[in-house]
């Protein structure tokens, strides 16, 4: 995906009449290289562009495909929903209140470089193969980089704008919800989209782990039986969720964070 | 202090209260001081043993070189910071915190950047449970007055230094705190901007004469705006000498300067301020 976003930047920087189309440009020249490449190969093992483009329809025409992917996408939103749920009050309060810092920190530079997958299997023994365990571990994944923004948007928050606040009677936790939050939003947002990606990354990482539904169920079931057609249109399927789910995002974010000084234009985004 | 001799703004501070016993002074600063700790772990006595009395609707500044720890006695008085020893009382009751009492305007403005120019100025009121619409109303008259008509809809990142002050200035005046205090609040600003806000700040406190703490490095701006400058040393920082401004109001800028006693009041001072050693010097 950061191949695409380069490629984005570069494209848009010859001529602006092709800024708006430079990440559509940048897939189709992926794609055509992908074509080319299988044709000059022509191995089995991986299928042209085009082949691959032509099971996806097959993929999401298929009830059990498209359950499958709904599957994914419902953890998925679950996972991160409730990730940011626990993660901006939990960073903001660190980011304010030293105490909180002192006491998580540790954990959480302990528990930072452990990929989160790789706990799926611990989590499984408990939790089963099911939904809970694969949303568990999404939002294992998602909590930290969501934390560690919060807590730097809430510690940059400067001090005499929570002064003006507290002079016009404002109680701590006011400021914390009326000044705070909304003074770290822009940081925060930039920790939800790095944990909107890695919980797309997760969500497949796990049904590698636990097979039993989603896309990730899928990927690994058409590799083991040699369907590689099927294998690389999944990857595609996967690849334009990523590039939707960031472009709405971005979106959102855009509305959020009008406000802000400092405009993070991002090339990835068709918006 | 010199009598004042323009009439109270009966809106402003209700019908005039009847003189039972001589008032207690607005702000009562009662042997405070601040001990910050260093980077190398020593004390540094910042502010030793202020005494001071503010009389209800004075223009009082404090000045004195960089360091000299102004700028804290103002934060103390506001109950943003807490002192290492003395009392603040205001209007007789001793502070343990920020209050709607005492606005601030700091020299960084210290905007909401999500809100807009009139939502800054109404945040104060909205917070006391103030109806949007007659909040947004005083908001509107308070923005007039400011001279930022127009620039309601306006974020503060689209504003010049000189219009987010205003703002600031604005949206303190709005929750209608008994004191102003304002920390350097033209520091930030070119001379000719700073000219400007010196003259609509005198023009906004003729009308309802609120009591105002105001620190500032620089002399001419103390003399011109004040009853009373308090002139500190620095290292540790205390009050060197307590200077009543005995100059006519209205002020106006253009004669003020060419009055004989404003410019001795401006050399005294600075004498004042030479005086103080130069030898320690802090960050």
């Amino acid at each position: 995906m950061s191949a695409v976003a380069g490629d984005g930047t570069a494209t848009a920087r010859i001529g602006i009449s092709i800024a708006p189309f430079a990440p559509l440009l940048a897939c189709l020249g992926l794609l055509a290289a992908w074509q080319i490449g299988a044709l000059l190969l022509g191995t089995d093992s991986i299928p042209t562009a085009l082949d691959a483009l032509r099971a996806v329809p097959d993929i999401l025409g298929d009830r059990s495909g498209l359950a499958n992917i709904l599957d994914s996408i419902r953890r998925m939103a679950i996972g991160l929903a409730s990730a940011v749920v626990v993660s901006i009050p939990l960073g903001l309060a660190m980011g304010r209140v030293p105490a909180v810092a002192s006491f998580f920190n540790p954990i959480l530079m302990v528990t930072y470089p452990v990929p989160k997958a790789a706990l799926m299997p611990v989590i499984m023994l408990w939790l089963g193969v099911g939904d809970l365990s694969k949303t568990l571990v999404i939002f294992l994944a998602v909590t930290l980089p969501i934390i560690y923004h919060s807590f730097e948007g809430a510690k940059a928050v400067e001090e005499k704008m929570i002064w003006s606040g507290a002079a016009m009677g404002m109680s701590r936790l006011q400021i914390m919800a009326r000044i705070v939050l909304p003074a770290a939003l822009p940081e925060i947002l930039a920790g939800c989209r790095t944990g909107l990606v890695l919980a797309l990354i997760t969500m497949v990482t796990s049904e590698m782990i636990a097979r039993k539904s989603g896309a990730g169920n899928i990927l690994f079931n058409a590799l083991d039986m040699g369907q590689y057609d099927t294998v690389f249109a999944m990857i595609i399927i996967i690849g334009a969720l990523g590039i939707i789910f960031d472009a709405a995002f971005d979106r959102l974010r855009r509305a959020l964070v009008a406000w802000s000084d400092t405009r993070q234009d991002i090339p990835l985004s068709f918006s | 202090m010199r009598p004042l001799t323009m009439p109270r703004d009966s809106i402003a501070n209700g019908p005039p209260a009847v003189p039972v016993r001589a008032a207690p002074p607005m702000i009562a600063i009662q042997g405070v001081s601040q001990t910050f700790k260093t980077a190398g772990r020593k004390d540094h006595l910042a502010i030793s043993d202020i005494n001071l009395d503010i009389a209800d609707g004075a223009f009082v500044s404090i000045l004195g070189p960089s360091g000299c720890g102004k700028s804290t006695l103002l934060y103390i008085v506001g109950g943003f910071v807490a002192p290492t020893a003395g009392i603040v009382k205001v209007k007789d009751k001793a502070i343990t915190g920020p209050g709607p009492d005492r606005g601030p305007v700091f020299q960084e403005f210290a905007l909401f950047p999500w809100k807009t120019v009139l939502g800054n100025v109404i945040y104060g009121l909205r917070q006391q449970g103030v109806p949007r619409a007659e909040a947004e109303e005083r908001g509107h008259k308070l923005l007039a007055m400011v001279g930022l008509k127009g620039y309601e809809a306006f974020y503060p990142k689209e504003l010049s230094g000189g219009m987010k002050q205003r703002v600031a200035i604005a949206r303190t005046l709005a929750y209608n705190p008994s004191v102003l205090l304002m920390d350097e609040p033209f520091g930030a600003l070119d001379a000719h901007t700073r000219t400007r806000l010196q003259n609509d700040l005198l023009d906004i406190w003729e009308r309802d004469r609120k009591t105002v703490l105001f620190v500032t490095h620089a002399v001419d701006e103390a003399v011109y705006l004040s009853d009373k400058v308090i002139v500190m040393s620095r290292s540790p920082g205390r009050i060197k000498k307590v200077v009543d401004i005995d100059l006519p109001r209205p002020r106006r800028r253009a004669e003020l300067l060419l009055d004989v006693h404003y410019q001795k009041y401006v050399v005294d001072i600075e004498r004042l301020i030479e005086d103080a050693p130069e030898d320690a010097v802090h960050p």
